[in-house]
């Protein structure tokens, strides 16, 4: 039998807490349907039927973007409607009679004075609750519930409560305590684009971390996403490009250590496994010869370089020939081999990376592992298709976090089957990068993307994101990139 | 996991693994987790990590991968070790085909290529 409970939501994010609460139900075995009636993401309530109160605590346990949920006893759109309501159950009132207890009352999108909330509370005195109050640890705890809308929720605000809620606490959420752990303003070691608390916990959720599992970052920067994933119990590894983001030579609060600063931090040395300086493009995994077998990884979670603060690069001359430099004796030791010796590197499309990183998750991860990973969107030509796609990863999520103009959407993909040679030449039409399984795709040419369209939301964001997003008719070269 | 990628440098036999030397070590604890364990061991080239383990001065796993190896705690705790729980702290990984060398330094391997080798 099925019980109705009421979700609590923080009202922020909505576009990404349904997907939140289906990793997390997919995680814990949990049969939920989070879609009945078209949640209403204006409001932070939802009514959903669950198994149990075991099944509710676990549901939520881990969730960021829940604040708390309880059993749910009735609704109203006025107060009499709601008490007639809770009277019908005179039985389940029986049992909290000698229970010490609480009462509060939420209110979204208007205000009660705390002497409107008290005289609000004092009308539920027909209830059989004869325990002592307890305002610091009860027994039971009920919630009030008023809704009045919000200036996006349909019909507006309103000056009186649209539905008012009852119902009896069950469990808070991680939020408060992950958000207040993980908190870029309390890290130590930080750059300028470290993923905030809260979006990090979310992507680890999203990615189901969990103990005895592989989590990787190949965009691994100040290694936010590395903390909550092992925070969730998995063990970590990232890569980057550049070794001064890991080792914290350079940056916002530098000197310190680097991600090991944040690793001591957080007491997380026992599951994170060590970071390593290469360009994605050229990475020295082995697996990578040995993809006829399943991969080994089991959650890619990573925001990669969009170009816009973190510059975007990969290995490599603009003309794509070695020059002699590189040969050149510099003290009387060939360039390449002197300790300070930093490759040149050329500019790396967002389109290209995200082809790249998808190809890289269908090939390294083990089937039903998730890749989790960012991508900017032009908001006015954003159409479903600009999200790319592989023949071996399903798409599970597409999160919508808007900056107006641009939004960038958190994409969840699992995969569904075994890498195979096949794939790639699907996936990636330009034929000379599918000779090498670890080079990158080295041209704008609209590989992994099914029909020639012409632009996707993402292609060349870099460039439009400088030029204001105004729309670029002819196809860019690469040329326009790099600068 | 780690090989050499650098271009040219295709013979599994050779690029694989790299070898370690004028290292210095440390150890640090690992959360244990046995189901893990067992997922890596068929991922796994025995030959390579015993190899590398030895070259590291640790003994404790065999020669070749035990039968029981999904049920041997002994040998499950040994391999814990060696794959969670060693860093190198300082070193170099040298390419057994083409002799590039890859320096460790504070415990991060820096595996970029110079542009001739991409
Ligand atoms: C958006 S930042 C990631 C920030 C990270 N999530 C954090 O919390 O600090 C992107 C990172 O990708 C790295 N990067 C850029 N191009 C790369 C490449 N070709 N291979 C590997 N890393 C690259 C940059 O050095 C940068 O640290
Ligand atoms: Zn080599």
């Amino acid at each position: 039998m099925s019980t109705k409970f009421l979700i609590h939501f923080a009202q922020i994010h909505t576009d990404f807490r349904i997907a939140e609460l289906e990793s997390l139900a997919r995680l814990n075995g949990i049969n939920v349907d989070l879609h009945k009636g078209s949640p209403d993401l204006s409001s932070p309530y939802l009514v959903v039927e669950l198994q149990s109160i075991d099944e509710a605590k676990k549901l939520i346990e881990r969730s960021i973007l829940v604040k708390e949920i309880c059993e749910y006893w009735a609704e109203g759109k006025t107060y009499e409607e709601l008490f007639e309501k809770i009277k019908q159950n005179p039985e389940r009132n029986m049992l909290y009679k000698k229970d010490s207890f609480k009462f509060n009352v939420d209110v979204f999108g208007g205000s009660n004075t705390e002497e409107e909330k008290l005289r609000k509370i004092n009308n539920f005195s027909f209830l059989p609750f004869k325990g002592p109050i307890d305002l610091k640890k009860p027994n039971q705890e009920f919630m009030v519930y008023e809704n009045y809308g919000d200036v996006d929720s349909p019909g507006g605000r309103s000056s009186e409560p649209k539905v008012i809620y009852f119902g009896r606490r069950i469990a808070s959420s991680s939020r408060y305590e992950m958000i207040k752990k993980f908190t870029l303003k309390q890290r130590k070691y930080l750059g300028t684009t470290s993923m905030d608390a809260e979006l990090s916990l979310v992507m680890a959720n999203q990615a189901l971390a969990r103990p005895g599992t592989l989590m990787y970052d190949p965009f691994v920067g100040t290694g936010s996403m590395m903390l909550t994933c092992a925070e969730f119990g998995s063990y970590t590894m990232g890569s980057d490009i550049d070794g001064r983001q890991i080792r914290g030579t350079a940056g916002y609060r530098k000197g310190i250590n680097g991600i090991k600063a944040n690793i001591d931090q957080y007491k997380l040395s026992h599951r994170i496994l060590g970071n390593v300086v290469f360009d994605i493009c050229q990475n020295p995994w082995r697996a990578m010869d040995l993809y006829k077998d399943s991969g080994w990884i089991d959650l890619i979670v990573t925001d990669p370089p969009y170009g816009v603060r973190a510059g975007a690069k990969k290995l490599g001359r603009r003309n794509g020939t070695v020059e002699d430099y590189s040969f050149k004796i510099v003290d009387g030791v060939e360039n390449h081999k002197r300790k300070d010796y930093y490759p040149p590197t050329v500019a790396y499309e967002m389109e290209d990376v995200v082809v790249d990183l998808l190809e890289f998750a269908a090939k390294m991860l083990v089937v039903r592992g998730r890749l989790v990973y960012w991508i900017p969107t032009v908001t006015e030509e954003y159409q479903l298709d600009d999200i790319p796609i592989h023949p071996a990863l399903e798409l599970v999520a597409n999160s919508e976090q808007p900056f107006g103009s641009w939004s960038r959407r958190l994409i969840t993909m699992e995969k569904i089957r075994e890498w195979s040679e096949a794939d790639s030449k699907v996936y990636n039409t330009n034929p000379a990068d599918s000779e090498n399984s670890s080079r990158c795709t080295s041209s704008t040419s609209l590989s992994g993307l099914p029909n020639n369209k012409p632009s996707p939301a993402h292609r060349n964001f870099r460039a439009r994101y400088f030029s204001k997003f105004i729309r670029q008719d002819s196809p860019a070269t690469p040329a326009d990139a790099g600068n | 996991m780690l090989q050499c990628h650098a271009k040219g440098c295709d013979d599994p036999a050779k690029n694989f693994p790299l070898e370690i030397s004028d290292f210095t070590k440390e150890e640090i604890e690992a959360e244990k987790n046995k189901d893990f364990l067992v997922r890596m061991l068929p991922k796994l080239e025995w030959n390579a990590l015993y190899t590398t383990a030895v070259k590291l001065g640790i003994t404790g796993l065999p020669e070749t991968l035990p039968s029981d190896a999904e049920t041997n705690d002994e040998f499950l705790s040994a391999l814990h070790t060696v794959l969670l729980e060693v860093h190198i702290k300082e070193g170099k990984m040298t390419c057994n085909g083409c002799n590039h060398v890859y320096p460790i330094k504070d415990g991060v391997p820096n595996m970029l290529l110079a542009e001739h080798e991409i």
